[in-house]
């Protein structure tokens, strides 16, 4: 690149430098639920440059013109389009290009090549290069081998980018994530990989680091001398639905805590970091969670709950159980619940519970953080004063309805000194002008412009799967019994034991 | 894409020569029985100052199109300058309800029609409706403040739309005057930013980048304001001289920058080309790509561009540098 652009500034939104996505698995679900109404909203946003160029990879045979209005249909389908759109989809003609073939066949990547060097040449896409690989796991070592083999995976020329973005799963367990990464780092930089959890891209998810370190209010009470317990709550409401091969093999704690729950959990938990940039950052959350505990064997038993649903009523529905599910094996052992005290072994947090929870078929979909706070050393009033008197507690909400939530204590208008825990809520969309981008969105224009910090390192992905691997081996050894709870509830009696024996409870989101 | 919400009227009073303490005691007691508004979440406190109704309902439009993204408080100053209206205030209230999302939040409008001498000490008629620790901003669609104006003493941002302003020979000159007493957001210039993003994106990349500094003829064309704040944006980013610029008065904002590199000539565009709320983006470089780009300005422009306003408190350093080669191109 020859000098900065000045015409680009601050005022004016970040927009993405001419570049071709290509996305593997472009037949895929991903691509056409996520991916591209990303990239249109994206154009509608006007963040996308002339001459922006989608590559679609599979296996399905399809023209280039096919592979634009396929796209364009499901996007619509699925929401999107309308009137607005329609200019952007006529400016894509001639952007879009699609391969057809094997991710394994040396072919398939030498007419990407091709592909890729015809709208540098025509369209201006300057060499620049985001591969996504929308593909199953099994497929990634296969696809970046391909493309280190085709000489695909470094710039064609100074100035120009080519950077890689994988989705999660990352990994089954620690040792195939190193794995993983031992191919990726074959043929890719560390600086070149973008591993995505879409949960980062979430405006609420980010929001954390602005409330914690934008405010001097919350900073000086975010410890243990003040803080009883934290509760990170991660629920859905659905069942596995069609994807019961898929969960099988995964089950909540991959699913969901080894990404997800391990991602909000070092936001909430970390040091501020020094500098807002991308490993500024990243170096804090990977502290954080290296100082969470490691399970015992003995531990995973007592501190760990794995649960599985069961035919309830759900939402106004009668639902199947996990085990009657399409896909699933009748006497499958797959958890689809998952709560755990975990302990943080750090100056801040020593003494502090962490309670997390995910889970399949609970009432409702809800991720949150909830900071319980302390009780008072002394309350100045009779017991029958504060009878609907509380601890103070903060609550991040970070789907649905995202916002911050505060619970305080409150006297009762009237005679009576009569004190109630009321709640402050702050809803985010209300106070804001601005649009909210979708994660997907946020993350590939991030990754278009080369910014990782909502990205995840790979020292990150191996301290999710420390905490998360002796966890998964315990189970295998057969040695932690399978609670069950009936879909629709709040999930088995024995996770709510891992708070009462400390006089504490689960929160009703 | 937008959620949609829908806004409605939760409560309204009105009466005439009144007190702003009566004002403020009915404002209270609107909120007061209605559980919906128990909550706030506020931002900012918006004061619109326009020249009668029909002004004013234009703006409360405008600020209704922001829906559930609104400041919690509108106070629109209704000045006229009939010499037979005598004395007092008149004034209409209202709170309104937006749900988007399932989620419920309430804001206000309070119309004020000030007639007499108080029309010189708006300030004072504002600054009892002012939500306390917020900024104050206010906004005048159709004309400008002398920079003396005691209603600026309350304002912690002004907010102007430099093409709406008769009179436009000295417009730039004088929005310039008031910049330096407190910051100011003008809404041509937010309604440019497509071209501009637009613009700085026909650049990015190894193979256009270096035809910016090749840059030897700008052609901009549009209302006056709009076409001179775009040509002083790029006279000053790019360091050209004056004599690059080519300006001429047409009814859509378009410009065209042509510029050489190694050898080749590479011609750069965005425009809109009639009436159609769209926009047109152009790269032809010779012996090179040749793309364009159709995009569609959204609906909704006016609350749009306010909301932006909105958002910069502190004024907009790159319209301050706009302002200022602007003024050396008029």
């Amino acid at each position: 690149m020859t000098g900065d652009n000045p015409l680009l500034e601050a005022t004016v939104e970040r927009v993405a430098p001419p570049a071709a996505i290509v996305v593997f698995g472009a037949s895929g679900d991903l691509t056409s639920r996520k991916l591209m109404p990303a990239v249109e909203r994206l154009a509608l946003r006007r963040l996308l440059p002339a001459g922006f160029s989608v590559v679609g990879v599979g296996r399905t045979p399809m023209h280039d013109e096919d592979f634009r209005e396929r796209m364009r249909t499901l996007v619509e389908e699925g929401g999107g389009g309308g009137d607005e759109a329609k200019h952007v989809w006529d400016a894509f003609r001639g952007g879009f290009r699609y391969v057809a073939g094997d991710y394994g066949d040396a072919q398939t990547y030498a007419h990407l090549g091709r592909v890729l060097h015809e709208l540098d040449r025509e369209r201006g896409t300057a060499g620049n290069r985001l591969y996504y690989l929308a593909t199953p796991p099994a497929t990634f070592p296969v696809i970046v081998g391909g493309l280190g083999q085709a000489g695909l995976n470094r710039p064609p020329h100074d100035g120009a980018f080519v950077r890689i973005v994988i989705d999660k799963p990352y990994g089954h367990d620690e040792a195939s994530a190193a794995a993983l990464d031992a191919t990726v780092h074959d043929s890719f930089e560390e600086s070149q990989v973008y591993r995505i959890d879409h949960y980062l891209g979430k405006e609420t998810v980010q929001n954390v680091l602005a409330l914690r370190f934008a405010n001097a209010i919350f900073e000086p009470v975010w410890n243990r001398r003040y803080v009883d317990h934290v509760q990170i709550t991660v629920t859905e409401a659905l069942g596995v639905g069609h994807r019961g091969g898929f969960y099988e093999r995964a089950g909540a704690l991959r699913d969901i805590v080894q990404n997800h729950v391990m991602q909000v959990l070092s936001l909430t938990l970390m040091e501020p970091p020094p500098t807002f940039d991308p490993n500024g950052i990243r170096d804090e959350k990977v502290k954080a969670l290296r100082a969470v505990d490691i399970f015992t064997p003995e531990e995973v038993a007592t501190e760990v709950v794995r649960a599985q649903y069961t035919r309830g009523w759900a939402q106004g529905a009668e639902v199947p159980g996990y085990r009657d599910e399409e896909g699933v094996d009748p006497h499958s052992l797959t958890e689809t619940y998952v709560a755990m005290r975990l302990k943080v072994d750090n100056w801040r947090w020593a003494g502090v519970p962490v309670y997390v929870r995910t889970g399949k078929r609970l009432p409702k979909r809800v991720t949150e953080v909830a900071m319980q706070f302390k009780e008072v050393p002394h309350l100045p009033f009779a017991a029958s004063q504060t009878e609907g008197l509380d601890p103070d507690l903060l609550v991040l909400r970070i789907q649905p309805d995202e916002g911050i939530t505060l619970r305080f204590g409150a006297k009762v208008p009237g005679q009576a000194f009569q004190v109630r825990s009321v709640s402050m809520d702050f809803f985010y969309g209300a106070a804001f002008l601005e649009e909210t981008p979708e994660a997907y969105e946020r993350l590939l224009l991030d990754a278009l412009v080369g910014d990782p910090t909502l990205f995840i390192r790979t020292d990150e992905v191996e301290q999710a799967w420390r905490i998360c691997d002796p966890v998964l081996t315990a189970w295998e050894q057969g040695d932690v019994p399978l609670a069950r709870y009936e879909a629709g509830t709040w999930g088995p009696s024995e996770a709510d034991r891992l708070l009462e024996e400390h006089g504490r409870r689960w929160r009703k989101p | 894409m937008p959620h949609t919400s829908t806004t409605t009227t939760i409560g309204s009073w009105e009466a005439e020569n009144v007190t702003v303490a009566q004002v403020e005691a009915a404002l209270s007691d609107l909120r007061r029985h209605e559980a919906r508004a128990a909550v706030r979440t506020s931002v900012l406190t918006l004061v619109a100052v326009v020249d009668d109704q029909r002004e004013a309902d234009a703006a409360l439009e405008v600020v209704y199109d922001l829906g559930g993204r609104h400041p919690s408080r509108t106070v629109v100053l209704v000045v006229g300058d009939d010499p037979d209206d005598g004395q007092g205030i008149d004034a209409a209230a209202s709170v309104h309800a937006v749900e988007r999302q399932g989620t419920a939040m309430c804001y206000e409008d309070v119309v004020l029609r000030v007639r007499g001498l108080a029309r010189y000490h708006l300030d004072s008629v504002v600054e009892p409706f002012t939500i306390p620790d917020l900024p104050v901003v206010v906004w005048i669609p159709a004309h400008l403040p002398a920079p003396g104006d005691p209603l600026l003493d309350a304002a912690n941002s002004l907010v102007v739309d430099s093409r709406a302003v008769p009179a436009a020979g000295d417009v730039l000159r004088r929005i310039s005057a008031l910049t330096r007493r407190l910051p100011v957001n003008d809404l041509s210039w937010i309604r440019l930013a497509p071209w501009r993003s637009q613009l700085a994106g026909l650049f990015e990349g190894s193979v256009n980048r270096p035809f910016l500094e090749g840059v030897r003829e700008v052609e901009v064309a549009g209302n006056h304001g709009p076409r001179h704040l775009l040509a002083g944006w790029v006279m000053r980013r790019l360091r050209l001289p004056p004599e690059a610029f080519t300006l001429e008065p047409a009814e859509h904002v378009s410009i065209r920058l042509i510029a050489t590199s190694e050898g080749r000539t590479g011609r750069f565009s965005v425009g809109r080309a009639g009436p159609e709320r769209v926009i047109e983006s152009c790269i032809d470089i010779e012996d090179g790509p040749s793309v364009q780009q159709t995009m569609r300005i959204r609906r909704q422009w006016p609350g749009l561009s306010l909301a932006s306003a909105l958002t910069r408190m502190s004024g907009d350093d790159t319209y301050r540098v706009a302002l200022d080669g602007a003024l050396e191109l008029s």
